[in-house]
């Protein structure tokens, strides 16, 4: 956690959050004064989800999405907790440039929507082709803009043109200098509305598109073809698409298994809130559906390195995933009816 | 030291929930050890396929526009979009022969869309470094 001063001189305070989305848009209303954590946002915006998507692919490797729709939970959670955002998008990236420079001379702090690949201080480990990671930028500095990325622990400094060319790429996943900054801020939001619309919403994603790839269907789904994979791929690349699974459960900003423990953060932050005991026990059992993703990723890790256990077999592997399927649908049903008997 | 030690050392951590024992969740900032691996992994063979990608061009059975499409990590789609070209003409450049006679205002499109100088787009490195 570091302090430092935004343009107009007011204190801005950088906390090292999981994920980018959620710890950007908790910065932003910590920032006007209104307290809400990270898994609270999370929650209150829908954010856990999950898709499978083999027809898009980044590194020859297909998506298995484990939250919403980049942008979305930031739109969801400021519309439910009565926040007003300006947003906007350029067609001319020196256009772009010239109003974020415009916007932080005003005293703003802005988020921005930028590309992994090409942000300048990232390490080659995080560097892929993901055009939705959000970042704040609280000033400018000489040649450059301070910048507060919060899946990373420090505020850094990023060069005019490396902002530039994060934000304005070509082709298809062109975030089109996507900014947004707060025009009005409700100062005493009504969170126990906020959290039941959340819920509600995650609980009719996860359990009622009638597609086989989304939701608890789309983990049955990915589950079936992890265990064909290596009869299909060959038994090199099977670990390739596996290892391709584990790093959307575990890396890109999740907080671990796959937003799953962050979710039972949230979870737990709402029993407190609503004094409701049927929260808590849903607290543990979100926990425990966390644990067997954890498991499942440590399986699959032992499946790449080839450590000779006999359990560890991509039929076991879907296994796991399967419980997983089978658990959260057994959760969320549960959280549907809970949620109907909490009071706003 | 191993290789997935040698990346994680690489850049600043992120952080994860962790359940203590008091049965609240924290922020850690230790990466699981699954995620190591399976980031290593990914991270080589994306290291390796550049590699030989480079060794086709240098051997001439493919185009340098391939190597670059590899390193900024696009598919020929994508690169088709970016690039303002059809996908089939793309396919077509990646062979050697073909990429060869491209008019410099192509050459431009993609050098632009790949974020490379038209000199650069004609060469591959000689060693990746």
């Amino acid at each position: 956690m570091t302090t430092e001063l935004a343009a107009n001189g007011k204190p801005f305070v950088h906390n090292h959050g999981a994920h980018c989305e959620t710890a950007v848009t908790s910065a932003l209303f910590r920032h006007h004064g209104v307290n809400v954590s990270e898994p609270m946002v999370f929650g209150i915006g829908g954010g856990i989800f999950f898709g499978y998507l083999p027809f898009l692919k980044l590194t020859h490797l297909p998506i298995s999405a484990f939250r919403g729709k980049p942008g979305s939970v930031f739109r969801k959670a400021a519309k439910r907790l009565g926040a007003d955002f300006v947003t906007k998008k350029f067609r001319d990236p020196k256009k772009g440039t010239e109003e974020l420079r415009r916007v932080l001379k005003t005293g703003q702090i802005v988020g921005l929507a930028t590309n992994l690949y090409w942000l300048p201080y990232m390490s080659e480990r995080h560097r892929w082709n993901f055009s939705g990671h959000n970042i704040i930028v609280v000033r400018e500095i000489e040649n450059g803009f301070r910048v507060s990325d919060p899946t990373i622990g420090d505020m850094v400094d990023c060069t005019v043109e490396g902002l530039e060319q994060a934000r304005f790429v070509p082709g298809p996943l062109n975030p089109r200098g996507y900014m947004y900054y707060n025009k009005t801020i409700n100062h005493h939001p009504d969170l126990r509305q906020a959290c039941i619309k959340g819920m509600k919403d995650t609980c009719n994603l996860m359990l009622r598109i009638p597609l086989p790839i989304f939701g608890v269907r789309g983990i049955r789904f990915l589950a079936k073809k992890v265990m064909q994979s290596p009869d299909k791929l060959g038994f090199q690349e099977a670990c390739r698409h596996l290892a391709g699974t584990v790093r959307w459960v575990e890396e890109t900003g999740t907080g671990g298994a796959g937003f799953r423990y962050m979710y039972a953060a949230f979870i737990q932050e709402a029993s407190e809130l609503f004094g409701s005991e049927d929260l808590v026990r849903l607290t543990h059992d979100m926990t425990a559906i966390g644990d067997t993703w954890r498991e499942f990723s440590v399986m699959s890790a032992r499946i790449i390195k080839q450590r000779n256990r006999p359990e560890a077999t991509f039929t076991n592997a879907g296994g796991l995933m399967l419980k997983c399927a089978d658990l959260e649908e057994a959760f969320f049903r549960d959280l549907q009816k809970v949620v109907k008997k909490l009071k706003a | 030291m191993d290789f997935e030690d040698e990346i994680f050392n690489d850049g600043l951590p992120k952080a994860y929930y962790k359940h203590n024992d008091q049965g609240q969740y924290v922020l850690e900032t230790d990466a699981p050890w699954a995620e190591k691996v399976s980031v290593a992994l990914i991270v080589s063979c994306n290291r390796s396929i550049l590699e030989e990608i480079r060794k086709e061009v240098i051997a001439g059975q493919k185009s340098p526009l391939c190597y670059y499409m590899e390193m900024r990590q696009l598919e020929p789609g994508m690169l088709a979009k970016a690039a303002g070209i059809a996908l089939f003409r793309v396919k077509r450049h990646f062979r050697p022969e073909v990429f060869a006679k491209l008019k410099p205002s192509v050459l431009d499109r993609y050098a632009k869309a790949l974020r490379v100088t038209v000199e650069e787009l004609k060469t591959v490195p000689d060693r990746k470094d």
